[in-house]
């Protein structure tokens, strides 16, 4: 890519990667200042109760040693409710320990003269703590501040894959749509965020240091003070970017009634597929009713797309049989797409009060996957032809497919299939394994774009093991009740694409990175429903 | 006045004790020296007057009052005290060192200055180069002397100096123990002042008391200890071949 067109690309995305970069800020801000007013008041409490040190210190450890997306999906589940708060909870979780721990070890480091010297001189407790204790303390305290900054500002880029935003949103999308462009925007953005927190409170760090405080040269002492004012103003820059670019935003689920009215909130799940599916709705909605759509793509899987459905943070997501049957029912297989639509429709109406519209027309199963060239080789046709050479091969499937009853555990059992070694990969990334010949077998999606383009082959699934994947709109009872305009704009993409259009539409976006919004409308267009 | 009356400390629940049934008075004005070796009670003994340390039993009096009876916090702004060591704050300078009691008491600005001024003049160090240095930029007798202003701050009646010169070398300390003479006559403080160099306590206390193993072997002036002394102890203290310093 020649210069202009990497700063095009860039300045393209200038006011998004303004919001996302204030969006980062304020959720490493704000948690950070959060473990601030528990972790010190912690760390104070432990200096002089010697007793809660070793329970207090061993579950703070203990949190931290919880990997930041498990933390992330269990507050997830802990709170029902995606996006900022459980991210915030679990950056202020992870930077407790470092903060903690500093204003401990810090406290304890003041020498015990110093102290009976306040003391004898007629200090109260509070001020024996203010104006000795804590201000020996600081550059310790501080150091730990910056400590958990940092690190916050690297674990908050997961915190996209709950829905909070932040950088972590453009790195999430280019792994969907295996665009490094995209990762680049949001890695580097993100790195040189870490660098500048890192250095602003180090700089006020290095301001609290006894030695430049004593400093021989005037200049240097001259320095402290407006480096004492960096700290806070980092804060504040935090906090205010991201309010003044989109206010509200932290408690976005609270939005007044009148315009919730009118906006519809589409989420999708993490592939490209997905999101091509809800840029098609939100389109449509867009150009043929009143509404306002707010895009909440990439919120997450499966459960996190349902469970947002479910308390109401979205309102609708576009959903394969396949899984709302097994995945969310806990069905087992039903192999006729029009029962299998049936059941889900029914159950789905009376258990969640939710409702199936027109499937798009596709049906995107799991296809057991192989390179073109060892199917032609070996003679590989379907998957039963496997059989023989599966202890030599090794799988790549994505972390649902490895877990999910319709998935391999199933599979294996079906077709009495077990691999050399199965990895787990991002769903972008397992194309690109088994091109390369990191794995042999994948469990790709039967309408991925990427099947044509890294020559591969589907198998065909002779046992007929996968339930069909027919992708349909999933919406709210009481949205679509309220609205019945947004279902029959909906029910107008029914049938409209076929397994080789979708296929189509996800080679665009994913072998010729071509932009969704642009692919998308080009194919309403062509088919004049726009 | 500082009166103790059958005083007892024990800091392991009686088993032993490391000061027994001590009794002994301060009179105004008066400097006396507490004289022992290390371990002998009279650190303890001093910590007592001010709260710092409680006693196990019997009673400590200042101005005829139960210390154990009053706030510890009002009770420590009225004695001054120089602490063993250095004792300085060290992330203040000099003059927020020497400030910091009158600070907490409520002093305007301007008599904080003065007051901090006059201080340090007093102890010999002037102001226009000291009050805005940190204690580490001092010398060790420099910072002693900043400790002795430091506790004249809020100007008390009592002060309480627990081996404060104990650190410095010779010469240092002979300097600053000429001053204090002088210090003492202008000043007409109660002091109380712990040592364990024998010519210290000869040179500065008006009255001298020895301690012995938590317990007091005699108190009276120079005089009185030099013509009778009162247990064998004290007798062997001015007869050992190298006088001067206990250990």
């Amino acid at each position: 890519m020649s210069l202009d067109a990497l700063f095009g690309y860039i300045f393209e995305r200038l006011p998004e990667l303004w919001l996302r970069t204030g969006e980062h800020l304020m959720l490493t801000g704000c948690s950070t200042l959060a473990a601030m007013f528990v972790g010190i008041p912690a760390g104070i409490l432990m200096s002089r109760t010697a007793w809660l040190r070793g329970p207090v210190m061993g579950v703070i450890g203990i949190l931290q040693t919880i990997p930041s997306l498990a933390m992330l999906v269990f507050l997830l589940a802990l709170l029902n409710k995606i996006g900022v708060l459980p991210a915030l909870i679990a950056l202020t979780l992870y930077a407790l320990l470092p903060i903690a721990r500093n204003t401990l070890t810090g406290l304890e480091e003041v020498s015990a003269e110093v102290m009976e010297a306040a003391r004898g001189i007629g200090m109260k407790e509070y001020q024996q703590l203010m104006m000795v204790k804590i201000p020996l303390a600081a550059p310790v305290i501080v150091a730990g501040i910056r400590t958990a900054a940092v690190v916050g500002v690297g674990i908050a880029t997961l915190s996209a894959f709950i829905g909070a935003g932040g950088l972590g949103q453009f790195i999430n999308r280019g792994l969907a749509l295996a665009s490094t462009k995209l990762i680049l925007l949001g890695a580097v953005p993100a790195a040189l965020l870490a660098l500048f927190v890192d250095f602003s409170i180090g700089a006020f760090e290095w301001g609290l240091r006894p030695r430049i405080r004593r400093h021989k040269k005037k200049w240097v002492r001259s320095l402290i003070r407006p480096l004492a004012l960096v700290l806070p103003i980092v804060l504040i820059l935090m906090g205010s970017i991201a309010y003044f670019t989109k206010p509200g935003w932290i408690f976005k689920s609270e939005t007044p009634l009148e315009t919730n009215d009118r906006i519809i909130k589409i989420a999708t799940k993490n592939f490209t597929e997905q999101l091509i599916l809800g840029e098609m709705m939100a389109q449509l909605i867009e150009s043929k009713t009143d509404f306002k759509v707010q895009r909440r793509f990439n919120l997450g899987g499966t459960m996190i797309c349902h469970g947002a459905l479910i308390n109401g943070e979205i309102d609708l997501y576009a959903e394969y049989t396949g899984t709302g049957l097994t995945a969310i029912l806990k069905h087992s297989v039903i192999a006729d797409p029009e029962k299998a639509l049936r059941y889900v429709t029914r159950a789905y109406h009376e258990r969640f009060k939710l409702q199936w519209l027109k499937p798009f027309g596709f049906n995107n199963t799991y296809a057991i996957t192989v390179r073109k060239a060892d199917a032609e080789k070996y003679g590989w046709n379907t998957i039963s032809d496997l059989q023989g050479s599966a202890k030599r091969l090794r799988a790549g499937f994505t972390a649902e497919f490895a877990e999910r009853p319709d998935g391999y555990p199933g599979l294996r059992h079906a077709y009495n299939l077990q691999f050399r070694e199965v990895m787990d990969f991002d769903p972008s990334l397992m194309y690109e394994a088994v091109a390369r010949k990191e794995v042999d077998v994948i469990c790709a999606f039967a309408t991925d774009g990427r099947i044509a383009s890294y020559h591969l082959k589907p198998l065909k699934d002779d046992r007929q093991f996968f339930p069909p994947y027919y992708a349909a709109p999933v919406i709210r009872d009481d949205i679509l009740k309220k609205n019945p305009k947004i279902g029959d704009v909906l029910e107008l993409l029914g049938g409209l694409i076929d397994d080789v259009a979708m296929q189509q539409l996800n080679f665009e976006v994913d072998a010729k990175q071509r932009k969704i919004e642009e692919v998308v409308t080009e194919f309403l267009k062509t088919k004049e429903i726009l | 006045m500082i009166k103790l009356t059958h005083v007892f400390k024990s800091f392991d629940g009686g088993q032993t004790y490391a000061v027994e049934d001590l009794s002994f008075q301060v009179l105004r004005g008066e400097t006396l020296v507490l004289l022992g070796s290390s371990g002998c009670g009279k650190t303890t003994t001093l910590k007592m007057i001010n709260r710092l340390i409680e006693p196990s039993s019997g009673t400590v009096e200042v101005d005829g009052k139960d210390v154990m009876g009053r706030n510890p916090v009002e009770l420590r702004r009225q004695i001054g005290y120089v602490f063993q060591g250095i004792g300085l704050f060290p992330h203040m300078t000099v003059k927020q060192n020497i400030e910091i009691l009158p600070r907490l008491l409520g002093w305007s600005s301007r008599s904080k200055r003065e007051r901090m001024q006059e201080l340090l003049s007093l102890v010999g160090l002037p102001a226009e180069s000291f009050a805005q240095r940190f204690p580490e930029e001092l010398s060790g007798g420099q910072q002693q002397r900043v400790g002795v202003a430091r506790a004249l701050a809020a100007d008390p009646d009592y002060l309480l100096m627990d081996e404060p010169f104990g650190a410095l070398d010779a010469l240092t300390r002979e300097a600053l123990q000429q001053e204090l003479l002088n210090l003492k006559k202008r000043l007409n403080k109660t002091i109380v002042f712990v040592t364990h160099d024998l010519h210290e306590a000869l040179l500065l206390g008006d009255r001298i008391a020895i301690l012995h193993e938590g317990r007091l072997e005699q108190i009276g002036t120079k005089k009185d200890i030099l013509d009778a002394p009162a247990t064998q102890f004290v007798r062997d203290l001015f007869t050992t071949r190298e006088p001067g310093i206990l250990h």
